[in-house]
């Protein structure tokens, strides 16, 4: 596992919010069933005192701080007050801090991102689904019940296609050590390089599946920052130039970013791209 | 969304970058052209999102004489296809230099990125292509200038009112949201410096806070979804496709395309999907005129497939629809589905395998 285990103490930024009510019943539902701390405090301003699905919420971190042992934040807030959360977290101390929100301004996630790089935070996200170690952890909104404990690392861009993958890991009986969704934003804290790193180092994971999209160049960096044995798949080979496919970072611009250039560049490498979601556990068996 | 060159300029303005004195002429409303306020010699400028447009015939030279001509021949014509709206009547400026700015968002640094050229105008792609010619910094989104050294580094022998008009257009990229903020060319005349020309891009994240209602970029179809929150995108293919996640979305239109379909669509429903907003999602692709068979493919994280399930129903429409559902609540959306016989299968490989069947 990476970026945390059983032990880690999670807070929930936002917890009073429909969202983030929801996710803290299915995370604690989570912590309850392999036994971790799971979600240890909630933060919304001004609503500090209350409880909810039996988690203390407090008016600010430093206070959440002040009571608890935190490891991540996750952050479930409207986009508009979601950079402020990110820099919140960071300047009480946590260390991973996991951003949901979708639609933030692209100005204040990059300066939200660069205030908690210069604090010592990683920030995951925004616009993701979070991560999940089975058996360890849940920070996020993933869909539990499709994981299984095992050994392949998956890191994507996206939320639902790698469900998608995980279900047909899951299926085919491959396990996972940790599945990490980045965010489809153009300015991301982690990047694909930095989570590559960490699987690196982490003796559980012996292969990754590197899930990406339309835009920007951060899969080829990431193959290529890493020894790791990688299958990719890059979602988007359909998609027309200039126009955004839902995430805002999923667009293809000035002839730069598109999915088969991204492809060619990736074989290139010698990192094996699969043509559907569906072929990734026969290829990813080639490789352990 | 793009802003047209008088927006910029007005943007530009409020941030202190001198522009050329210009009076703005619809094609649709009346204007009082004073001449005697009118400089001698004007450029006629078509307000067209359209690149190269001096070279496609949007830019055209005009003085007292042939100003009203000029309007009026340039109102009749398409620039690379695009009709002529309005029109920017602007002073001729007496230029001596033409420099390039542009500022930017570099995704791998997480940075604003300013590309500079000592050599500006419409053959910037030209010169973009000599070895060093344009000349790029990147610095910490933390601050709020650029450091004086960057500025002399990226802007080189240009005169010191390049680099504070540099500066400017800086606080315009961070103050106005922009996705880019650029001058091309940024000159320079006996007088002063000015921005003969402007384009800015606005974050479509921050459109509310900029005080912009309406998205122009996009199609009726495609700003009637938006108001419900879905991102959509119109295609020119027969099957319709509704996702949920943009991944697993632009996944599905791939799958289209490898059995030999094509996608009229692109729309993702987005997270904590509710049975209304399915419904409307439905009728909305459904009003596609090109569509014949929908496919749905929903993976539930944040969305309760059983919503997606009486919104499906609700909808009512002839089209058929070849569902695939997994995730939250499954079983109940699955109980909800089966009995109005729509055609459920378990992966996206059959439903979509399906779909180009039902499309043929």
């Amino acid at each position: 596992m990476i970026y945390g285990d059983k032990k880690t103490g999670v807070l929930v930024q936002g917890a009073t919010g429909k969202q983030g009510a929801f996710h803290i019943s299915l995370m604690q539902e989570y912590a309850k069933s392999v036994g971790g701390r799971g979600v240890v405090a909630g933060v919304t301003p001004g609503k500090g005192g209350q409880e909810v699905h039996g988690v203390p919420v407090y008016n600010t971190v430093k206070e959440a701080m002040r009571d608890h042992d935190i490891g991540a934040a996750v952050i479930f807030v409207p986009a508009g007050a979601a950079g402020d959360a990110i820099m919140e977290e960071a300047d009480a101390g946590i260390p991973t801090i996991v951003c949901i929100t979708e639609h933030i301004p692209v100005h204040d996630a990059m300066m939200a991102i660069a205030f908690a790089q210069m604090e010592g935070a990683g920030v995951i996200g925004p616009n993701c689904p979070g991560l999940l170690s089975p058996g360890e952890v849940k920070m996020g909104i993933m869909p539990a019940k499709l994981f299984k404990e095992g050994n392949v690392g998956v890191v994507s861009r996206s939320g639902t296609l790698t469900y998608e993958v995980v279900d047909e890991l899951t299926r085919a009986g491959i396990g996972q050590s940790t599945v990490v969704g980045i965010g489809g934003d153009p300015v991301i804290g982690q990047t694909f390089t930095d989570v590559l790193a960490r699987f690196e180092e982490d003796q559980q994971t012996k292969a990754v599946v590197l899930i990406g999209e339309v835009g920007g160049n951060l899969e080829e960096e990431g193959a290529a920052s890493t020894d790791l044995p990688i299958v990719s798949y890059i979602a988007g080979i359909s998609a027309p130039p200039d126009k955004r496919m839902g995430h805002a970072g999923a667009i293809v611009e000035g002839g730069e970013g598109d999915a088969r250039s991204k492809i060619a560049r990736l074989k290139k490498r010698g990192v094996p791209v699969a043509a559907k979601p569906s072929d990734i556990p026969r290829m990813i068996r080639e490789l352990i | 969304m793009k802003l047209l060159e008088y927006e910029a300029k007005q943007l530009f303005a409020e941030e202190g970058i001198p522009v050329p004195k210009g009076t703005l002429i619809s094609r649709h409303k009346e204007t009082l052209l004073h001449m005697d306020t009118l400089p001698e010699k004007v450029v006629v400028k078509a307000q067209v999102d359209v690149g190269g447009r001096g070279k496609a015939g949007g830019v055209l030279m005009a003085d007292h004489e042939t100003v009203m001509e000029t309007a009026r021949r340039l109102f009749d014509t398409r620039i690379r296809g695009v009709p002529v709206d309005r029109i920017l009547i602007e002073e001729r400026l007496d230029i001596r230099h033409e420099y390039f700015v542009s500022i930017t968002i570099d995704r791998a640094k997480k940075q604003p990125v300013i590309l500079f050229a000592e050599t500006g105008g419409v053959d910037i792609e030209e010169t973009a292509r000599t070895e060093g010619a344009i000349r790029s910094v990147s610095f910490s989104p933390l601050l709020s200038d650029i450091p004086g050294f960057l500025l002399r580094e990226l802007c080189g022998n240009a005169p010191a009112d390049i680099q504070k008009t540099v500066n400017r257009l800086y606080h315009v990229f961070c103050r106005k949201d922009a996705l880019l903020a650029e001058i091309n060319p940024l000159v320079t005349t006996p007088a002063r410096v000015y921005a003969a020309d402007a384009k800015l891009i606005i974050d479509d994240n921050s459109l509310g806070r900029q005080g912009i209602i309406v998205n122009r970029d996009l199609t009726e179809r495609e700003r009637e979804a938006e108001k419900h929150g879905f991102s959509f995108v119109e295609l020119d293919g027969s099957i319709g496709v509704i996702g949920n996640g943009a991944g697993l979305t632009m996944a599905t239109l791939d799958l289209i395309e490898t059995y030999g379909g094509k996608a009229a669509d692109f729309l993702d429903v987005g997270g904590g999907a509710e049975q209304e907003r399915v419904k409307i999602a439905v009728q909305l692709v459904a009003g596609v005129p090109s569509v014949k068979v929908i496919v749905v493919n929903l993976l539930g994280g944040i969305t309760k497939c059983d919503e997606v399930a009486k919104g499906i129903v609700a909808a009512g429409i002839h089209q058929k629809v070849i569902v695939r559902l997994a995730g939250t609540n499954e079983a109940e959306g699955r109980a909800i589905l089966a009995p109005k016989g729509y055609l459920m299968l378990d992966t996206m490989e059959l439903a979509v395998k399906a779909a180009v069947e039902a499309a043929q």
